[in-house]
């Protein structure tokens, strides 16, 4: 601490404006005295003088001069470190990772500017944070044109210079960006750059995957796959493959080629088709050479969002009814359905009267193509009163599961020859159908009914256009299929009045996840009683749009019939927390469970969360220990069908698409703003930015007391007046 | 299949007789042919079994079902409004509907219910005219149009030249047309004469002419309005198109 600069000024009581008066003042009347003095000789030079004096005397009256002293702290200088907080520096380098190295740089600093005041903080996306320990990591990104933007807004003393330490890929600036961007925001403050690694790790790897165009459900999307090799690794050739995550079961292998490599780059276009439409989880992987060091970057593992411009629907009925008139009618005036049907019209026992098939307006049915080829290019089958046995279906019955359990839907839609009736019982469908099914020789019920909804009926979305048209009511419907017990994780919506499957009624409506796939089973034949009736009436028939638009939004997920929305948030990395938020329909109460299961065959354990009856508004729910996959998360809120959000997980990521390091960006973002480039051993040669002074002691005191000031003016003005009058001015 | 279409249209004959809105599972949307009454009609004469045998046309030559035992429906009543379809057959003049009838009939439309418009007296005309006339205070902005051959009407199971009755008619079948979906048929063959059978399961009527084949065309029109009712315009759907085209150039 010393002593700095004395200076002078008025007293601080009065305004400039009274200062800036006074002088004027003052000034004006030793003009007046220097023209009236001009008029006589005598005495003449010290009636001036002493009339200038007296003003001077005056006006230090008046204005009372102060003397000012500063003294001033002399301090260390403010040097920001900013650590890359990017997810890609957990990349294993010499036996640790490089952030380890980064945090070791980081303390090394601190020694090297022992007399600064260093603060140290990691930059990801945004702001730049304080810097957390080596096993987590702020960000994908590595932002450094945000964070010094971030770091300008605030209101805090302007360091003297800033210290990144990095490996060089940086997310912003690029290697090709202009770095002035990066010069203004420094502010003249230089920055000085740590590379914390200069050696490629030997490392084929997925650099990025590109999507041409958005995925839509049965159409080609061609995606482009960039490789590379660095470290010295060859690699001339590298087989790729892409596959689809699946619910229960194996990944189903989409497309694979072989991409050729050129200096250590190269791209290839791969199409694939997904057929079913939501969100779909793929994996892209490549066959890295011997010597590969980071194995975690040669797969990618992607959540596609999947629409449809049109929902692909089968519908199969077994016999022409009114029920297949109303579903027909409804599903042809809906702009969104692009339906093909297939009605048996007769059966080989009925007698059409002519034995020339050119009299009749009939084609086969051509069961086999239908559920061979073209099954996987449909997002939903109805099955409705068809006899599984006499129309050949039987034997397709497996490959319909499995369709279902890849993500298709399917509705079976109750009559004399459905469920148990149709010889559906103990196939391999009825694993996927919502409902068990009993081997009885009674399939269906005859006594009219009116079905009954339940707790999860009533608090469906599915049904809840139809409950804004009826309430409660339904139609009294004539008979229903026997159905069995609901299965697990099945939700019954309508339940038998009377009709009991051991000590519980018996499902009508049920709704049911079967994989990836959803079904349902509707045991009576009389929804078209919605449709057209006098209880339909009473809805102008709009009970029957109301029930299937729900059913059929449901089976293909449409936001509108789920309970609750779940997303991400951020990006999930494997070791890293992720958030889901889940946002619920205003009318969604009560407990909410939420299960994370994980894609593939092998089944793993699920995660449980339990939050009972939390606050309304968005929900955030926090998962840990998340390994690299493929993730369905389905959210169960009160008794209503859980809704399912399916995301992906991987360890690294885009962030170690690209394991090179670059310290060519460095030392040029260190030359542009003036700074120094350095490598972890070269931190003693950072420039030592000089001290920093800090105001921190003012005194003011007054020349002389006011008092002395007025008696000395009294005193030469009174002189002043004997020498006028000497001279003759009075 | 047969086995249980067969035993379903039993099922409806049992439930039918014994309680009239009592229908078996699998019944209810069964074809069934009611017979419309206005003012103070009623259903009797020669041809009052003949939707009974529409039904069984439709059941032994499809896989539809249908109800044995048909019934009559007062337009007036609101249980016209209990299925999509209904048959408005007579001869002569009709007294004007009353309000309630336009209603409850306007209601049937509105729905989507289909009826079929059958004069016994197609060479006089009297009816066919009457009942448009009605159904032009019911629709009065919907006014009827000749159905294309080429409608789905004539393919929905047998392929069809031209409609036929007893009588052969005119060569056309008007209808009232709603969105896509022929709503009301106009016919002027007298279809129930040809269907009409006696207790006996005698033909009670002769048709136009004595060929055989003429009857059965007349039943095969009885059946495309069956499956027409049942099915809308499925032969309609691409898939069928080149089938039929290919049956069409081989006839």
């Amino acid at each position: 601490m010393g002593l700095a600069d004395v200076s002078w000024a008025f007293s601080e009581d009065l305004s400039g404006a009274w200062v800036w008066g006074a002088l004027g003042l003052g000034v004006l009347s030793i003009l007046l005295l220097a023209l009236e003095t001009a008029r006589t000789e005598r005495r003449r030079f010290l009636v001036l003088a002493s009339g200038v004096l007296a003003t001077a005397l005056l006006l230090a009256a008046v204005l009372r001069p102060v003397a000012v002293s500063l003294r001033a702290n002399s301090v260390g200088p403010k040097v920001v470190v900013l650590v890359d907080g990017s997810t890609r520096l957990l990349i294993p380098s010499d036996g640790k990772t490089r952030r380890a190295r980064a945090i070791a740089a980081a303390k090394g600093i601190g020694s090297t500017f022992k007399d600064a005041r260093v603060s140290v903080l990691e930059f990801g996306a945004g702001a730049p944070q304080a810097l957390q320990g080596e096993g987590s990591s702020l960000s994908v990104e590595s932002d450094l044109t945000a964070a010094l933007s971030q770091l300008n807004s605030l209101a805090q003393e302007k360091p003297q210079a800033y210290v990144v330490v990095s490996d060089g890929r940086l997310s912003r600036p690029t290697f090709d960006d202009d770095l002035t961007r990066l010069k203004q925001l420094a502010l003249g403050v230089p920055i000085h750059t740590v590379s914390i690694a200069d050696v490629d790790p030997p490392d084929a790897a997925i650099r990025a995957v590109h999507a041409a165009g958005a995925a839509v459900a049965h159409q080609p999307l061609s995606l482009t796959i960039e490789l590379g090799c660095s470290g010295g690794l060859k690699c001339n050739e590298i087989p790729v493959e892409i596959h689809e995550l699946r619910y229960g079961m194996p990944k189903a292998l989409l497309a694979s080629g072989v991409a050729k490599l050129n200096q250590d780059s190269g791209k290839i276009e791969l199409q694939v088709t997904l057929d079913r439409a939501g969100t779909r989880v793929v994996e892209v992987s490549i066959a890295a050479p011997p010597g590969d060091s980071l194995p975690e970057n040669n797969s990618r593992v992607i959540a596609f969002t999947v629409t449809r411009d049109r929902i692909r629907l089968l519908h199969v009925a077994g016999r022409p009814t009114y029920d297949v008139r109303s579903l027909r009618m409804w599903l042809k005036s809906d702009a969104s359905v692009d339906l093909v049907a297939f009605f048996i019209l007769r059966s080989n026992e009925d007698d059409t009267r002519t034995t020339s098939n050119s009299e009749l307006a009939l084609i086969p049915f051509p069961v086999d193509e239908l559920f061979t080829e073209h099954l996987p290019s449909f997002d939903a089958v109805v099955l409705q009163d068809l006899d599984a046995v006499a129309y050949h279906l039987a034997k397709h019955l497996p490959a319909l599961a499995r369709y279902v359990e890849s993500g298709g839907g399917l509705i079976m839609v109750g009559g004399p020859t459905s469920f148990a009736g149709g010889r559906y019982a103990g196939t391999e469908l009825e694993r996927v159908l919502p409902v068990r099914l009993l081997s009885s020789e009674k399939p269906f019920d005859l006594e009219q009914f009116v079905p009954s909804y339940t707790d999860s009926g009533r608090a469906a979305p599915v049904l809840r256009g139809l409950r804004d048209l009826f309430g409660d009511a339904l139609p009294e419907m004539p008979g229903a299929n026997i159905l069995g017990a609901p299965r697990e994780n099945a939700l019954v919506l309508w339940e038998h009045p009377r009709q009991k499957i051991g000590q519980t009624p018996m499902p009508v409506l049920a709704l049911g996840e079967a994989g990836d796939g959803r079904s349902i089973a509707l045991g009576v034949d009389g929804t078209h009683l919605l449709a057209f009736s006098e209880f339909a009436d009473e809805g102008s028939g709009r009970g029957f749009g109301a029930l299937w638009d729900g059913l059929l939004g449901w089976l293909m997920r449409d936001p509108r019939f789920e309970a609750a929305r779940t997303e991400l948030v951020g990006e999930c990395s494997e070791g890293q927390p992720t958030t889901l938020m889940l946002t619920r329909l205003p009318s969604m109460q009560g407990d909410v469970t939420l299960t994370l299961e994980r894609l593939g065959a092998t089944q793993v354990e699920p995660i449980v969360q339990r939050i009972p009856n939390p606050p309304p508004g968005p929900l955030k729910i926090v998962l840990s220990d998340l390994k690299a996959g493929g993730y369905i998360a389905k959210a169960k809120i009160g008794s209503a069908p859980p809704t399912r959000y399916d995301f992906a997980c991987e360890r690294g990521g885009q962030a170690w698409s690209d394991s090179r390091v670059d310290p060519a960006r460095l030392d040029r973002i260190a030359k542009i703003t003036g700074g120094r480039a350095v490598t972890v051993s070269g931190l003693s040669s950072l420039p030592i930015p000089r001290p920093a002074e800090v105001a921190a002691e003012r005194r003011v005191s007054a020349l002389l007391p006011a008092w002395v000031w007025s008696l000395l003016a009294a005193v030469v003005l009174g002189a002043h007046w004997l020498l006028r009058r000497d001279s003759g001015l009075v | 299949m047969r086995c249980i279409t067969r035993q379903s249209f039993l099922i409806g004959v049992a439930a039918s007789v014994a309680a009239p809105r009592a229908l078996a599972f699998g019944q209810a949307g069964a074809f069934h042919p009611r017979m419309l009454l206005t003012g103070a009609a009623t259903w009797a004469g020669s041809r009052l079994r003949a939707p009974e045998r529409w039904g069984w046309e439709l059941v032994r030559r499809t896989s539809a079902p249908a109800r044995a035992v048909c019934q009559t429906v007062r337009a007036s009543d609101n249980r016209l409004l209990a299925e999509p379809f209904c048959v408005w057959a007579g001869e002569g003049e009709i007294s004007p509907l009353t309000r309630r009838e336009l209603r409850v009939l306007g209601r049937f439309i509105q729905l989507g219910g289909v009826m079929v418009v059958d004069d016994f007296e197609p060479r006089v005309g009297t009816f066919g005219r009457a009942a448009r006339r009605e159904l032009a205070r019911v629709l009065p902005e919907t006014l009827p149009v000749r159905l294309d051959p080429s409608h789905v009407l004539f393919k929905t199971f047998y392929m069809i030249e031209r409609p036929v009755g007893r009588v052969l008619g005119v060569d056309h079948v008007d209808a009232i047309v709603r969105g896509n979906n022929a709503q009301v048929l106009f016919l002027a063959h007298d279809l129930l004469g040809a269907l009409a059978q006696s207790e006996i399961s005698e033909w009670v009527f002769e048709t136009e002419s004595p060929d055989p084949m003429f009857r059965e065309q007349a039943a095969r029109l009885a059946v495309n309005i069956g499956m027409y009712l049942l099915c809308s315009d499925y032969k309609d759907d691409q898939v069928h198109a080149p089938y039929l085209m290919r049956r069409r150039a081989a006839r």
